[in-house]
């Protein structure tokens, strides 16, 4: 089975049925289904091969990404939030030959970016395909790889993570069980569906046979008038919800009829429980933990249980085993801090073409998740940060070493350091520290960033030092970088 | 209304969401064209509200009055006319 076989089945069975809104527009079902088939039809010549996906969030998407699935090929949906200089860096070292894209991303990165594609397909937005020009190229990828999604392609070389039907489908279905989805439940797809947290919303409300209601997060006035139409699951990371709570009569008015809302990518706070259950009181409240790598989830915590351990991550999802590791890869006892490690029918494949990070990732048959935790001894899970330097911003985990030189290779500059600083909504920002190699004004740097980088990487500050922020022992670290900044800012 | 366009650009020059060279349209989509993302947003809803003492409501946070230079100039002309 793949997952659009799903719709497919749905489409048999309950062909009216909504499968997916997105403002005034609704498609059923049997409609999508249609749709799906029409696009595949231009891609029936491939088989196994990349097809790189451009699109922004919606209706149009969605139907294009399973499309590549029913034509046997392999989908690699682009963050559309990158530079196209990143895309292309994500192209490039992904060796992909086609892509399927909407008029609407063709036409803002226009003709020459597709140039480098032997196989450009247009879809628009009355729903006819374009083929602008193609050629089969035969590829040898895994015979199970369905998806690529990256994790973090905004600086540094990007790592793709392979996923195949199984992956997708264990997951969907554990997601399915834990929140309970039926085909009467309507959820908000807020958050960018090209990764892992979006699309695991895509994969498990289509394989349930509900309906998603798509909105993205720019416009809040529309997200609010979704709220309004029915929605009975909401899904975001803590950032979302503390956007929606900049307005918070609306915010209360908004989950009054909601019947679960999950987060994921980053711990959730007191605040929002309270403001969740403030606005309905038999609203559960279900945080979640996952990786890309994982597909998308690995734990969550039983709403019941949201009071009282909301700095656990609770237990594993059906299908998957978490244990906590050693320094000697053994299993740890409670309360004794090491790597927390999974295994599960939803762990990657490895990463696209690159077997020594993937050998690293998956030890014996363990994903090692980088995150350090200890088991409790009810069994639920606690996290105690990260075992490198990465830095979560909003729910995207980023490497600061890689961002600084990224910065530091295109600007006259002799070094920069990336400082994590608190930050209202998407719990942390960054700001820079810069050793300039000669006058230069700290706004060259500022705008070199509003250029290349997403808006979450926007630096909150510039700060020009003159020599390196060395820990004791002489090395760079985030705290070392931490301590640095703090003094800079006494001495201001 | 010129003036509030003006200004409206200024602030995404000198912010840097666009060149000094860009030219655009009126009626062109900010965020299609990737200029700004929901977090510029959040910057520019913070100028508009500063610079022109207006509150904007959260049901007028949409596309139609805030995804180009045409909508967002109405919508400050119409904020500020209803409440003079």
């Amino acid at each position: 089975m793949r997952i659009d076989s799903f719709v497919a089945k749905n489409a048999n069975e309950n062909p009216h049925q909504i499968a997916l809104e997105e403002g005034e527009k609704t498609i059923s079902y049997s409609c999508l289904d249609n749709d799906i088939d029409r696009i595949a039809s231009s891609m029936a010549e491939f088989g196994n091969c990349r097809f790189a996906v451009l699109a922004e969030s919606g209706i149009q998407y969605i139907k294009m990404l399973m499309a590549v699935y029913r034509s046997d090929n392999t989908a690699i949906p682009l963050p559309i939030e990158l530079a196209t200089f990143n895309m292309e860096r994500i192209l490039d070292t992904a060796r992909i030959n086609n892509i399927i894209v909407t008029e609407a991303q063709y036409s803002r990165f226009g003709e020459a970016f597709f140039k480098r594609f032997e196989t450009v397909i247009v879809v628009s937005d009355d729903d006819s395909v374009n083929t602008l020009c193609k050629r089969v190229i035969e590829e040898y990828n895994n015979p199970n790889l369905r998806l690529v999604l990256y994790t973090s392609g905004t600086t540094g070389t990007p790592k793709g993570v392979m996923l195949s039907d199984r992956n997708l489908i264990a997951n969907a279905a554990s997601i399915i069980e834990i929140l309970g989805i039926t085909p009467a439940d309507k959820a908000a797809l807020v958050i960018s569906p090209h990764h892992a947290f979006g699309n695991s919303i895509i994969n498990s409300h289509l394989m349930a046979g509900g309906c998603i209601s798509i909105v993205s997060m720019n416009f809040m006035g529309l997200i609010f008038s979704m709220m309004r139409s029915g929605i009975s699951m909401f899904y975001g990371v803590p950032s979302t919800y503390r956007l929606l709570l900049r307005y918070p009569e609306k915010f209360k008015d908004a989950f009054r009829n909601v019947r679960l809302a999950a987060t994921a990518g980053g711990a959730i706070d007191d605040i929002i429980v309270k403001n969740l259950k403030d606005s309905n009181p038999d609203i559960r409240v279900m945080p979640m933990y996952g990786q890309t790598e994982a597909t998308a989830r690995l734990a969550y915590l039983p709403s019941e249980d949201v009071e009282e351990f909301v700095d656990t991550i609770g237990k594993a999802i059906p299908g998957v085993i978490l244990d906590v590791f050693d320094a000697n890869n053994c299993s740890a006892e409670p309360n004794i801090t090491g790597e927390l490690v999974a295994r599960g029918d939803n762990i990657m494949l490895g990463y696209l073409d690159d077997e020594i990070a993937t050998e690293r990732k998956i030890i014996n048959g363990w994903m090692y998740t980088g995150d350090l935790a200890k088991k409790l001894p009810n069994g639920y899970f606690k996290l105690l940060g990260r075992k490198d330097d990465l830095i979560k911003i909003g729910d995207h985990r980023v490497n600061p070493r890689e961002l600084e030189k990224y910065i530091e290779s295109n600007n006259d500059v002799s070094g920069v350091f990336v400082v994590p600083v608190s930050h209202e909504l998407l719990g942390n920002a960054i700001s820079l520290m810069v050793i300039p190699n000669h006058d230069m004004d700290a706004t060259c740097i500022s705008s070199f960033c509003r250029k290349n980088l997403p808006g979450y990487l926007h630096p909150l500050e510039v700060l020009f030092i003159d020599h390196l922020p060395l820990s004791e022992n002489g090395k760079i670290s985030n705290r070392s970088i931490i301590e640095g900044y703090h003094n800079v800012k006494n001495s201001m | 209304m010129e003036k509030i366009r003006d200004d409206i650009i200024d602030f995404l020059k000198g912010q840097s969401f666009m060149d000094s060279n860009t030219q655009f349209a009126d009626n062109e989509s900010l965020t299609k064209a990737g200029i700004i993302d929901s977090i510029g947003l959040l910057e520019l809803l913070d100028h508009i509200s500063e610079s022109y003492s207006i509150e904007i409501p959260e049901d007028m946070l949409t596309p139609d009055n805030l995804d180009s230079l045409q909508g967002i100039t109405n919508l400050i002309l119409k904020l500020k006319y209803e409440r003079s």
